[in-house]
């Protein structure tokens, strides 16, 4: 069973050290006002930001994003635009991209393999698109994202970080996610997701922590997550 | 500082070459002959100057057709004009070869910001459409220039380059300038910010435009006649010095300043190796390897200043 | 099919009518232009430089471009001639000539992405230090030749098999397909395009953008070093500048036939097509007995106006 753990981090010279701690099945959430150290956490978990501390997956070191990579930590960024979907490629192409290898017979990519694989997620996902073929541009924001996790679940991952996965998705499709998600958990898989929305946290996540001044502010599971408290430990005014 | 930073590397080579080139090469670098030493490397540091604006207003703006915009200057100031027309005053030439360049860079402008078709592409048109009419007005190089301009090459070198640092002086006080760099770091923030994007963009291929012409009208001077094979060479030569000069191939960082030492560095190298009496093979793989190695330590050293503002 | 294929294929399909229209106007206008010996003269000379574009289509995808081809072309040109003069066996002078070549591209592409400098200024000055390796080496007077077998391969008048056609245009059409291949079935294609399409998401996808880089590169000197040895065969002897025509030809042709240098779009066909397209304007403007300036100029013009066409940029605005 997959245990994620961070030991020691900090996230910016001078910032307070901290620990945590991430159980397989867990979804833990990630919270705070924007710039306040979230983000980089999430970061440093898939080895891109060098923090000092240390990231552990079952107790295998990860430095480097390869080696985020090769324990099968998939982190899906927050800027769909800039750092997620390849614009002008197919939605297969965008699909698969990160698996390719996974498709081939010889030396070249089947076909109907790669559409074989897409069409799991795609039921799972229920991805609405014209065709596979289709670029990925034309679909909507709420499909896009669905196809950008399709591209990370494709990986299948031991521990899934999202960065605001919820970010310009319409109600309907966010509520499947949630479902999504927590079956994934129900799987064993460990989540953690960065949101900006705190009621989205409350309502998916186990366990909460919120961020400030690059340092972990709260901790928060159980009775204590509620919305004034959160909001509480984001502003630095709990206890 | 940080402006300065960007040179650091071009004025570093400046006083090495330079150094060089006076215990090599005393009787050429007399200050009495600073005139005819600046008459020679201007044409070159001419054509780096013309090549900045467009590389300045950023998403991969270039201008190929410089080189070709001063033999066609060359060709019409001297043939057309001076030999079949009569016309020596400067008060007509200097206007008729601005005019040219001028309404080349609107042509290479309208192509580039309103047509929209890759900067390179547009300006390789360009480039091929100057160079066949240069050479169908003029097949073979005629002479001579008039004494005014052979002079320019001479004593009254300073003249033209000195009158073209003055106007972009005088520009990088008006908000043009702040446009211009804006518009190359970062166009659709300029854009959100209420910047005329297009429009700057366009004026920088005229202004480039206008450049080339006044650096055909220092290589006519230079060489005294109209000659429809020399000047397609400066073309990327000139933007090898732009790039050793600091400027960012990608916009928004650098100036008309770094380009012309970035030229007269490579200037000074050419007369140096000359001084040498090495081949021009030789000469060749220093171009190359002086050009590879300025890029790659001001990338470094670009590497260094994000480092330190993380 | 979705909206966005369709349009790219309209765009190579129409590249592919301006070339037919071309020959039309061409076999109307001037006699002999649709001669079998013209018509095999139009392929090879086409080839040629469908040969050296290959990089060059490959570079533009990624978002690159690549102004050291010419500058490899005549290096094996040069190179190859000088060594196979000297005796040695063919086979070991392609191994180095390709070799050396592979070296200098994945040096191009490593120093452009590696140190994020623009492939231009690398591949420039690159170029320019192995030309002017070239020329102290030869003393500007290479000397040297082809052997028989790469002259008759391209020669205009030879033939393969039943086929009057010199074995390039069928090998050609191998080097297509497998192009083709590659670039549409192999993870390594569909990365190219990915990293071209959007470098900033290309990381996250696990693509490595300085191996992608350096590869490309390497490739694109690779064919531009087979460019170098066909046309000594064409040729028949060495010369250090035989690769200048193909500097800005090799990018009008991967224009032409559509690819957006800001890169992610482009394909083999649609160069393929471009180069046919330019191969008969050249041919065309000749046979009307144009001056070569004026050859020069219509080239120009014709290449302006096609790109103007459809070859344009989205407004900065629309990328928001």
């Amino acid at each position: 069973m997959a245990d994620l753990s961070a030991t020691g981090l900090m996230l910016r010279p001078g910032a307070r050290a901290f620990s945590a701690t991430i159980g397989a099945g867990e979804i833990l959430g990630l919270a705070g006002l924007d710039g306040h150290g979230q983000d980089a956490f999430l970061r440093s978990l898939t080895g891109l930001e060098k923090s000092g501390g240390e990231v552990a997956l079952n107790g295998q070191r990860i430095g480097s994003f390869r080696d985020a990579e090769r324990a099968r930590i998939v982190y899906v960024p927050r800027d769909r635009r800039a750092t997620g979907i390849f614009p002008g490629l197919s939605i297969l192409d965008n699909f698969a991209i990160a698996t390719a290898g996974r498709d081939r017979r010889g030396p070249l990519i089947s076909p109907a393999a790669r559409r074989a694989r897409y069409e799991i997620w795609r039921e799972r996902l229920q991805i609405r698109a014209p065709s596979p073929e289709a670029p990925i541009t034309a679909l909507s924001g709420g499909n896009q994202q669905k196809v950008l996790l399709a591209r990370a679940l494709a990986r299948e991952p031991e521990v899934l970080l999202l960065n605001d996965p919820t970010r310009g998705v319409d109600v309907a499709t966010r509520h499947l996610l949630y479902d999504l998600f927590r079956d994934l958990a129900g799987e064993g898989m460990v989540l953690v997701i960065l949101s900006s929305e705190i009621e989205e946290i409350l309502a998916l996540c186990h366990r909460v922590l919120v961020f400030r001044d690059h340092g972990l502010a709260a901790e928060l599971s159980g009775e204590a997550m509620q919305t004034d408290q959160v909001i509480a430990a984001m502003f630095g005014r709990a206890g | 500082m940080r402006v300065l930073g960007r040179y650091t590397f071009a004025i570093a080579i400046l006083v090495v070459l330079l150094v060089a080139n006076l215990v090599m090469n005393p009787a050429r670098f007399h200050p009495a002959a600073w005139g005819t030493l600046l008459g020679m490397a201007a044409p070159l540091i001419g054509a780096a100057l013309a090549s900045t604006p467009v590389i300045l207003a950023g998403r991969g703006g270039i201008d190929i057709s410089v080189g070709p915009v001063m033999a066609l200057v060359s060709a019409v100031v001297i043939k057309v004009l001076y030999l079949d027309h009569g016309l020596s005053s400067p008060l007509i030439l200097w206007p008729a070869a601005l005019l040219i360049g001028a309404l080349i860079g609107a042509f290479n402008g309208f192509m580039a910001v309103i047509v929209r078709v890759q900067p390179i592409v547009a300006t390789l048109g360009t480039y091929l459409i100057l160079g066949g009419l240069t050479l169908t007005i003029l097949p073979a190089p005629v002479g001579p220039a008039p004494d005014w301009l052979k002079a320019m090459a001479g004593g009254w070198s300073f003249l033209p380059l000195g009158v073209i640092g003055l106007l972009w002086w005088g520009l990088s006080r008006t908000p043009f300038h702040d446009q211009l760099m804006a518009v190359g770091s970062d166009d659709r923030a300029a854009y959100t910010a209420g910047v005329p994007v297009s429009l700057v963009r366009f004026l920088a291929y005229v202004i480039t435009g206008m450049l080339a012409a006044a650096a055909g009208m220092m290589l006519t001077a230079l060489i005294g006649s109209a000659d429809p094979k020399v000047g397609a060479n400066y073309t990327l030569i000139a933007i090898a010095a732009v790039a050793l000069g600091g400027v960012s191939l990608a916009g928004g960082k650098g100036g008309l300043l770094g380009a012309a030492i970035g030229a007269f560095d490579i200037f000074l190298l050419q007369s140096l190796l000359t001084a040498f009496n090495v081949s021009t093979y030789v000469l060749q793989v220093a171009y190359g390897a002086i050009l590879v190695t300025a890029v790659v330590l001001i990338a470094f050293q670009d590497r260094g200043t994000k480092r330190s503002h993380a | 099919m979705s909206r966005y294929l369709t349009g790219m294929k309209a765009r190579i399909i129409g590249a592919f009518l301006v070339a037919a229209l071309l020959h039309l106007i061409g076999t109307v206008l001037i006699p002999g232009y649709s001669a079998p010996f013209a018509i095999r003269a139009l392929l090879v000379i086409a080839a040629l430089l469908a040969v050296a574009s290959v990089g060059q289509t490959l570079v533009v995808i990624l978002g690159g471009i690549d102004l050291s081809i010419p500058f490899i072309i005549g290096f094996a040109n040069v190179t190859a001639a000088q060594l196979y003069g000297q005796g040695w066996h063919f086979g070991l002078v392609c191994l180095v000539v390709f070799g050396l070549a592979i070296l200098i591209g994945a040096l191009n592409g490593a120093l452009s992405r590696g140190l994020n400098i623009h492939p231009l200024i690398v591949t420039l000055g690159i170029g320019m230090i192995v030309q002017g390796l070239v020329l102290i080496w030869t003393k500007g007077f290479p000397t040297g030749s082809a052997p028989k077998a790469v002259s008759s391969f391209v020669s205009i008048g030879g033939s393969f098999g039943p086929l009057p056609v010199p074995a390039l245009i069928p090998a050609l059409l191998v080097m297509t397909l497998l192009i083709v291949l590659v670039l549409e079935r192999t993870p390594w294609g569909r990365r190219l395009y990915a990293l071209g399409a959007n470098p900033g998401a290309a990381p996250y996808a696990l693509i490595n953008p300085l191996w992608v880089w350096t590869s490309t590169f390497a490739a694109s000197a690779f064919f531009a070093a087979l460019a170098g040895i066909l046309l000594l065969g064409f040729t028949g002897s060495a010369y250090g500048d035989v690769g200048q025509p193909y500097l800005f030809q090799t990018i009008a042709a991967v224009v032409v036939g559509g690819a957006a240098l800001v890169g992610g779009r482009g394909s083999y066909i649609g160069t393929l097509a471009g180069v046919l397209v330019l191969t008969e304007i050249n041919t065309l403007l000749i046979g009307l007995n144009f001056s070569p300036a004026s050859v020069q100029a219509a080239f120009g013009a014709i290449i302006l106006l096609l790109v103007s066409l459809y070859g344009r940029e989205r407004h900065f605005r629309t990328t928001v």
